[in-house]
């Protein structure tokens, strides 16, 4: 209540203003997340780990942070949920890949659970090294830099220099690197993992499909397509068709 | 069975019951049928149909009485097989009861057996009576009829007698009797069937359910136990089905009992899950709700160990013993986790940086037509002065500024003028602009509207400067000529 009302006073601040209504849902929603995230703690806290990952779960709904999915990993462990706490801490790590705390509890629930960290191709592992968004920018921003340190000294009528040669190659070489990084994180979004454990993977997507063989909690998996309810996946020795709500995907 | 001297043999009858329509003596020829491949001849026989009969005992037949006439469909109903008294009031028992319709379904176990004295044709007699459960099992009119075989004193089962009654001794005759048929409508149920309708159709109340117990940990059965009491005279009660739930494996006990087995599967829920069901009265010919409601529970999860001490396997040397502590902020944030290259607003915005670029291009490439074509840049500038200078031009008149005016409509005619030289609009003078003008205009009004705005401006440059009183009045012939002078810019 308290940031809805300072929402609202804004509201007014701003359209007398000319601001625009995107700083006011900023504001509310991290907020609103802020919120939800101290309510996460204090259940935690007080061992109520059902209750605590429901708010941890709203706040990252709201707004996805690297801390509010480790918390939620955390509270989904103590519940006894491996593999929504695996997929939990994944999602901290593709926000912050060099988060120490999501790549020491993924170790460590992992050697619990005894399931595989997903097997990435080299362009996927190329793109773990940095955020996912930072690659788009980076072969935005080296494909301009080249554009531009080839074509605006024409414009502007100077003369050509090695340096703007040499700009127009890294920016390039930038651009072509990040082109392959970019598509490793395209990638990697189809990758995800199961949610209950002992999942039944099927030979056809029905309820009454012969089933070829169980999955562990936290299993990664690559999702390949989709019909009705069920995900036609594959995981590292086979493919089958897994219900919808047995896989969480990271980039969701 | 019949009796074939000291033996009983098993014989295998078609009946066909006849209504004579006239007297006389009729025959059915003799024929053959196929028994097991073998022919067997059927000999002819004869039938007598006297006019009078008084001297004959009146034929023996079953009585048939449904307890209901108008049922629904589904609804079970009790009907009553009667055999009054033979000659002496000998009573005797049926066995092989069975109930003829289209559209019912018999329970084969007959529900009692009774002899009780009846009113049969107006006089006080001692009936067998046997009473069936019976289902009707389509919607319709359905014509029932009984049949049964007389079994002398051979009683299947317990009976209660009623009265004083004579059961013969000797050798049952195993007597085929048929009864008349009786019409039942049987009406459909209504469309609007609720969730959770089982066939159940009774006046039921249901009791509070009871739960063995209200904690419990994920994978823990607990009973649910769930009372139907029947408040009307007979039910035909479907206990409710186990509904499907992600949350709990639902097993049914075992019908009639009405309970059911739940197994959280997840601690997620608060409650146990909603049971739909209903029931169909007959009496209002309505459905109502029996709906099992949910009911509060604290499921406990199964936590995960926090710390590594027992593996010692060289693989898990690696990972940490223990897991991270509890963030105490959320630290760093995203929009959304959906990346940028798969959002369309962010390819939308790469046009961005081409459409600077095109711009330049678009910008450089006029540049160098303008350094290409001097004198159309230069008219072009002129165009773009001139208007300028109209609109000064236009707000002397409106203000009557006299001065303002003089020197606005001189430097427009000058502005004008310009790019044919070219030289600076400054340095014209009132010859260079007439020349422009072609013959008809220089010796006409335009040259002349021309000479006047110059005298005028020169007269700045006398000791003696008039008042240019006059001069707003050649505001019009003024815009005429810069009209010429524009027209060949």
């Amino acid at each position: 209540m308290k940031h809805l009302r300072f929402a609202i006073c804004d509201l007014r601040f701003f359209h007398r203003h000319g601001c625009g209504l995107a700083l006011f849902f900023a504001v509310n929603f991290a907020g609103a997340a802020e919120d939800f995230f101290a309510q996460g703690v204090a259940a935690y806290q007080a061992v109520q780990f059902p209750e605590a990952a429901a708010a941890f779960q709203k706040s990252a709904q709201t707004q996805p942070a690297v801390g509010t999915f480790i918390n939620l990993g955390l509270a989904e462990w103590q519940r006894g949920h491996a593999g929504t706490a695996i997929l939990a801490w994944e999602k901290a790590r593709w926000i912050d890949p060099f988060d120490p705390r999501a790549e020491a509890d993924l170790k460590f629930a992992r050697a619990v659970a005894q399931v595989d960290k997903p097997q990435l191709k080299w362009f996927e592992t190329a793109s773990t090294w940095l955020p996912p968004n930072a690659w788009v920018w980076l072969a935005g921003g080296g494909l301009w830099l080249a554009v531009g340190a080839l074509v605006l000294p024409r414009f502007f009528r100077r003369r050509k220099t090695g340096e703007q040669q040499w700009l127009a190659a890294l920016g390039f070489g930038v651009f072509l690197f990040s082109l392959t990084a970019n598509l490793g994180v395209v990638s990697r979004t189809n990758t995800g993992f199961i949610l209950e454990k002992n999942t039944p993977l099927r030979l056809t997507p029905t309820r009454e499909a012969e089933v070829i063989s169980t999955l562990t909690a936290g299993e990664p998996v690559r999702r390949l397509r989709a019909r009705g309810n069920y995900l036609f996946i594959r995981t590292a020795s086979e493919a089958g068709w897994v219900e919808q709500s047995a896989f969480g995907q990271v980039s969701q | 069975m019949r009796q074939n001297g000291g033996e009983f043999r098993p014989l295998t009858a078609f009946v066909h019951e006849l209504t004579t329509t006239a007297t006389g003596q009729f025959t059915v020829s003799n024929f053959t049928v196929m028994v097991s491949g073998q022919p067997v001849e059927i000999p002819a026989a004869t039938v007598t149909v006297v006019g009078d009969n008084s001297s004959l005992p009146p034929p023996r037949r079953l009585l048939l009485e449904p307890l209901v006439k108008n049922i629904y469909l589904g609804q079970s109903f009790r009907v009553r097989i009667l055999l009054p008294a033979g000659e002496g009031n000998a009573i005797e028992a049926l066995r092989e009861i069975q109930i003829n319709g289209d559209i019912l379904m018999t329970d084969k176990k007959p529900l009692s057996f009774a002899i009780q004295t009846i009113n049969f044709n107006g006089q006080l007699k001692p009936a067998f009576i046997c009473e069936m459960s019976v289902t009707p099992i389509m919607a319709g009119t359905a014509k029932v009829s009984a049949q049964g075989f007389t079994a002398g004193r051979e009683f299947t089962a317990p009976i209660s007698i009623t009265g004083q009654v004579t059961i013969p001794g000797g050798v049952p005759q195993y007597a085929l009797l048929l009864s008349e048929a009786v019409e039942i409508q049987v009406h459909p149920l209504p469309a609007d069937e609720p969730p959770g309708f089982t066939g159940a159709m009774a006046k039921l109340v249901r009791e509070t359910p009871v739960l063995s117990t209200n904690r419990l940990h994920v994978g823990e059965p607990i009973h649910l136990s769930e009372i139907f009491r029947n408040d009307g005279d007979y039910t035909h009660f479907v206990p409710p089905a186990a509904p499907r739930s992600r949350e709990w494996q639902i097993i049914a006990d075992k019908p009639p009992a009405s309970g059911f087995t739940l197994i959280p599967q997840t601690d997620a829920v608060t409650n146990t899950p909603v049971i739909p069901f209903c029931a169909f009265n007959p009496q209002t010919g309505k459905y109502y709700d029996l709906t099992i409601p949910a009911l509060p529970v604290t499921v406990i999860g199964d936590g995960l160990p926090v710390n590594l001490p027992a593996l010692e396997n060289e693989n898990s040397s690696a990972a940490p013993l223990k897991l991270s502590g509890l963030a105490t902020s959320a630290g760093k944030t995203v929009a959304s986790l959906k990346p940028l290259q798969l959002r369309g607003w962010f390819v939308l915005v790469q046009f961005l940086p081409v459409a600077g670029f095109l711009a330049l291009w678009q910008w450089d490439r006029r540049r160098r037509y303008w350094e290409a074509h001097p004198d159309l840049f230069r008219r072009r500038q002129a165009r773009r002065t001139l208007r300028r200078e109209k609109r000064t031009f236009e707000r002397a008149i409106a203000g009557q500024d006299a001065t303002a005016f003089l020197q606005c409509a001189m430097s427009a005619l000058r502005i004008a003028a310009a790019p044919h030289f070219p030289a600076e609009p400054r340095a014209l003078v009132c010859a260079d602009v007439l020349a422009l003008l072609d013959a008809q205009d220089k010796n006409g009004r335009v040259g002349e509207t021309v000479r006047k705005v110059f005298e005028a401006a020169d007269t700045q440059f006398a000791a003696t400067i008039p008042t240019p009183t006059d001069l707003l009045a050649l505001a019009a012939d003024v815009a005429a000529a810069l009209q010429k002078l524009e027209e060949k810019l």
